[in-house]
């Protein structure tokens, strides 16, 4: 570590990707964003950059931050330009294969200590470190969205994870000033364990006829005092993504509170796929509008 | 629709006295039931605590709390109800003594009054099955504290009318609440979606999923709960969580409702949650 921060290697610049190499430039790390492609680079740094410029504007960095931070970004599409790095997070495709075969690829580059964090939100932490020949190095790290605000990470010890490697990363995460909470490599984590089962049975109440749309989400901002009622959150979130999140749980637990109900199906299979679309629980006049 | 000027709020246990105190704040005329002087003189004085810590604060001028209190009779006499339009009924949770108490206060107050049922695990629909004209009977769900939970279930009764609901609804609104309408099914809508939430969390805590905090810290920054479920469950107590989900068991045989076996244990050990000390917690007083 020391001045020059932690060099750590991010993988994926999509919306998790750059949301951690967020984290990590403004918590002084010196982050090397790789993507498959130039395209893919490109646009993981500029969301970077956006977000660092917003801040300056909002006052949030001064000018002096806001260009050492961007000083300490750089990307590539060479998977050997991460091997003086000490920190992977992997933030790619929901793929176990993909993710258990970048891994592996970087234990044969990068140094004996370093370590390896995947931001899977679904998938086993176990069987993503299952082609490493050291896989106590193994981390889960999972990020809330949008990583830059939110302080939670779910730190996931996998079957093969050493204490070492997760005393090392609860400091680290501590170190950007996030808050941890731990658990074992079980499907869904911690969050996603209690909100999917919860959005469902939502959504089996509206098909029971125990409420409307609206009135069921007034009942969980009203009544449970939740940020956000339920339709509205699957709508930002994407019924398309709930589905897939719903059915990869379920095939793990075995629990039919994690089975997506056939009103998800339905929507998906009509295009009702929540904000991005313009239309999922609720209309919306701009497709992919998103709150300000 | 009727129009009520005048409200009946029978018992002044925590949910009743909250009840007439948000009737009375919306300036309805309020005769408060209770069983004995004793009670009814500890909870119009637990209303009148309330509401002078709000003039304390500053939310409430000290004449308007005068003002609110002299809106509120409170008597032990079924009879003195009679004119009521509206009586809303929050004793204990035992169908015997509602149903017994209720066909007393309809006598009293006519088949014109709506009857409303604070209950949260009993069937409004049975309630409303053992009184003359069950059509003004629904359900009127206020959540604890009354005075500041802004939701209230509004629920239809198999017989209850269209326009004893539209009455409800027009009531809850005039009390500053956002009524929702629902069904009389066990839990009705809020505590349908919270039981079994609840029954998840200890019995993931059983497992070993996470420790209580990190399950708690883990819902209230990731997914921004005001507080999460160890806690709550702490707050509302075991015991009483325990007996809502067992009733909402036993009408459905859903095992998600099934009480969770280390919930039945703690309520067993008398780790009832803040009120006896210890519940998933400890607590120093």
């Amino acid at each position: 570590m020391g001045d020059q921060g932690t060099k750590v290697g991010v993988l994926g610049g999509g919306t998790m990707g750059v949301g951690i190499a967020i984290v990590m430039v403004r918590a002084g790390h010196q982050v090397l964003l790789r993507d498959t492609t130039d395209q893919g680079v490109e646009a993981g740094l500029k969301g970077v950059a956006a977000f660092l410029d917003r801040s300056l504007k909002l006052g949030k960095l001064d000018a002096d931050a806001h260009a050492a931070a961007l000083a300490r970004l750089s990307g590539t599409t060479e998977v050997a330009d991460l091997a003086d790095r000490e920190v992977i997070v992997e933030a790619i495709f929901e793929d176990v294969e993909l993710k258990a075969e970048a891994f592996a690829e970087l234990e044969a580059l990068c140094g004996p200590d370093t370590l390896f964090h995947t931001n899977t939100s679904t998938l086993s932490v176990t069987a993503i470190a299952g082609k490493m020949r050291d896989p106590a190095r193994v981390v889960g790290t999972h990020y809330c969205n949008p990583a830059p605000l939110m302080k939670l990470v779910e730190v996931v010890s996998g079957l093969k994870t050493g204490g070492d490697a997760v005393a090392r990363t609860v400091a680290f995460l501590e170190g950007l000033g996030k808050t941890t909470v731990r658990c074992g490599d079980t499907p869904g984590f911690i969050v996603n364990r209690f909100l999917v089962p919860f959005e469902n049975d939502c959504i089996r109440a509206l098909d029971a006829g125990m409420g409307t749309v609206e009135s069921i989400d007034t009942a969980v901002e009203a009544g449970l005092r939740y940020p956000m009622g339920t339709f509205r959150l699957l709508d930002i979130v994407g019924l398309d993504i709930h589905k897939a999140v719903s059915l990869s749980l379920y095939d793990q637990l075995r629990d039919p509170r994690y089975a997506p109900p056939t009103r998800v199906d339905q929507m998906v299979a009509a295009g009702d796929l929540g904000r991005k679309t313009g239309r999922g629980f609720y209309e919306y006049e701009t497709a992919g509008l998103m709150g300000t | 629709m009727a129009e009520v000027r005048k409200i009946a709020v029978l018992g002044l246990g925590t949910m009743g006295t909250g009840i007439a105190q948000v009737c009375a704040q919306a300036g309805f005329e309020v005769a408060a039931l209770e069983a004995t002087d004793e009670l009814l003189e500890s909870g119009l004085g637990r209303i009148d605590a309330f509401l002078r810590k709000g003039v304390e604060r500053g939310k409430l001028e000290d004449a308007e709390r005068e003002a609110i209190i002299a809106r509120i009779e409170g008597t032990t006499a079924v009879e003195d109800l009679a004119g009521s339009e509206l009586v809303i009924e929050a004793v204990v949770e035992n169908l015997e003594l509602k149903r017994a108490l209720l066909t007393g206060v309809a006598a009293v107050v006519g088949e014109e009054a709506i009857i409303a049922t604070n209950t949260s695990a009993l069937s409004v629909t049975e309630i409303a099955a053992s009184l003359p004209s069950p059509e003004r009977v629904g359900g009127l769900h206020f959540f604890n504290p009354a005075p500041l939970m802004e939701l209230v279930e509004v629920v239809e009764a198999l017989q209850s009318s269209a326009a004893t609901t539209a009455t409800l609804t027009a009531v809850a609104e005039q009390l500053s609440k956002r009524p929702i309408v629902t069904k009389d099914r066990p839990g009705f809508l809020v505590n349908r979606l919270f039981m079994p939430y609840i029954n998840q969390a200890i019995n993931a805590y059983d497992e070993g999923l996470a420790s209580a905090e990190d399950i708690d810290v883990g819902l209230e920054l990731g997914l921004g709960y005001p507080m999460g479920p160890m806690k709550v469950l702490d707050l509302i107590g075991l015991d009483v969580h325990r007996h809502a989900t067992e009733a909402a068991y036993e009408q459905t045989h859903d095992t998600d409702y099934a009480v969770p076996p280390l919930l039945e244990r703690m309520v067993q050990a008398g780790r009832l949650g803040r009120k006896s000390g210890a519940g998933i917690y400890e607590y120093e007083e």
